[in-house]
């Protein structure tokens, strides 16, 4: 897809081929068109779409496997039912119990459950090069139309996760679980009467209730930055390696020197960095769902 | 009996590591608070300087504030 882009656009431009790796694919060409409502489009990019498919696919894989574990007559896990209860298992032990408490356990812990593994699979789903492929197999093989549905398909970035959009969606739901855990465990006044500690002098309160209506609001803004901030950062750590392919081959105007520089240097760090993401993916995602547990917890648990 | 030891270690390994982890996690949220506050607060007041072209009075307002908002929330963290 690299090359494609160089052969249109004669010199090889690589900030505008990387930022059009990892950003969204343009609203002015949706895969499917919807009408507009309430001044919204509602038309489908590819971060949406990936979306929809993230979504189907934990959707159809968790139910048809508990589904299946479920109706078996000795309630052994094997297989992927196996791995899927020890996931489930550490992240209700270790993450949501030491922060939420017994008491509200059960209420949380599919919560942050869905979150876990929505954001794993959308992670992972972006170091999967499906749409690359698909392009090599269009340029050689299909050569679709580039408003047909495969040349759609093959502009914008794979990972949800590193459009901010959607990881504000992810911390508003947090935001508002905090808020819903806050007045499940101390009654709505109450859990607005724990945001500042009680008894002290009411001229501190004219500081400290802007202060902690601030606090309340940077939280979840704090969570949307760090998950797409990281996302983002990787695919463009990994495209801007490769990219010394095509800068140096355009600067010494000899291929050689583009493969010279990939098979030494290019390659092996694109490679490294892979792996490193490998790594971050998961602990990316394991972070999202640790701050939402310790922050539904420190509304629960009100310590002053 | 060797690979019995090896295996222990491995579990009390990993038993350590998610227990490190688990006390971290205060520690993480009040860190990305104090990074996040100061990221909030300063791009506001970056935008209300744009809006009324009052360079830089708003952006460093918002920068202290944020510093403020941030050490508030990691002091609560701490002294808990």
């Amino acid at each position: 897809m690299i090359a494609e882009q160089e052969g249109q656009a004669g010199a090889f431009d690589a900030g505008e081929v990387i930022i059009g790796h990892v950003s969204n694919s343009s609203i002015d060409h949706p895969i499917i068109h919807l009408p507009t409502l309430l001044g919204i489009n509602f038309s489908v990019t590819k971060h949406v779409l990936m979306l929809w498919m993230v979504a189907a696919f934990l959707f159809i894989v968790i139910t048809w496997s508990t589904q299946k574990y479920l109706k078996q007559e000795r309630p052994i896990p094997t297989g992927f039912m196996n791995a899927l209860e020890a996931v489930v298992q550490f992240i209700r032990d270790s993450i949501v119990l030491p922060s939420v408490g017994r008491k509200f356990l059960n209420v949380w812990t599919p919560l942050v459950l869905t979150f876990f593994f929505f954001i794993l699979t959308a992670n992972a789903v972006g170091l999967v090069p499906i749409f690359e492929v698909l392009g090599l197999f269009n340029h050689f093989v299909l050569h679709a139309e580039h408003d047909s549905m495969i040349g759609l398909l093959l502009h914008g970035g794979t990972t949800v996760t590193s459009n901010f959009n959607v990881t504000a969606a992810l911390a508003t739901i947090t935001f508002v679980s905090i808020i819903a855990a806050g007045t499940q465990a101390h009654g709505f006044i109450g859990h607005w009467k724990n945001l500042a500690p009680p008894g002290l002098a009411w001229p501190v309160y004219i500081i400290l209730i802007p202060i902690e209506i601030m606090g309340m609001l940077v939280k979840p803004f704090a969570l949307t930055m760090r998950l797409a901030a990281n996302m983002t950062g990787g695919h463009i750590a990994i495209l801007s390696i490769l990219s010394f392919v095509f800068i140096f081959s355009d600067l010494f105007h000899s291929a050689l020197a583009g493969v010279g520089v990939g098979v030494v240097v290019a390659v092996p760090l694109a490679v490294a960095i892979s792996a490193l993401e490998i790594i971050v993916v998961m602990v990316q995602a394991y972070v999202f769902t640790l701050l939402t547990a310790v922050f539904i917890g420190m509304a629960i648990n009100v310590h002053h | 009996m060797m690979s019995d030891r090896r295996s222990n270690f491995r579990a009390r390994s990993l038993h350590l590591l998610q227990e490190n982890i688990r006390k971290s996690g205060p520690a993480a949220a009040a860190g990305y608070t104090l990074i996040g506050a100061i990221l909030l607060l300063g791009a506001i007041g970056y935008l209300i300087d744009q809006w009324r072209g009052s360079s830089p009075w708003f952006l460093l307002g918002g920068l202290l504030l944020g510093i403020v908002v941030g050490f508030y929330e990691l002091a609560k963290t701490v002294w808990k």
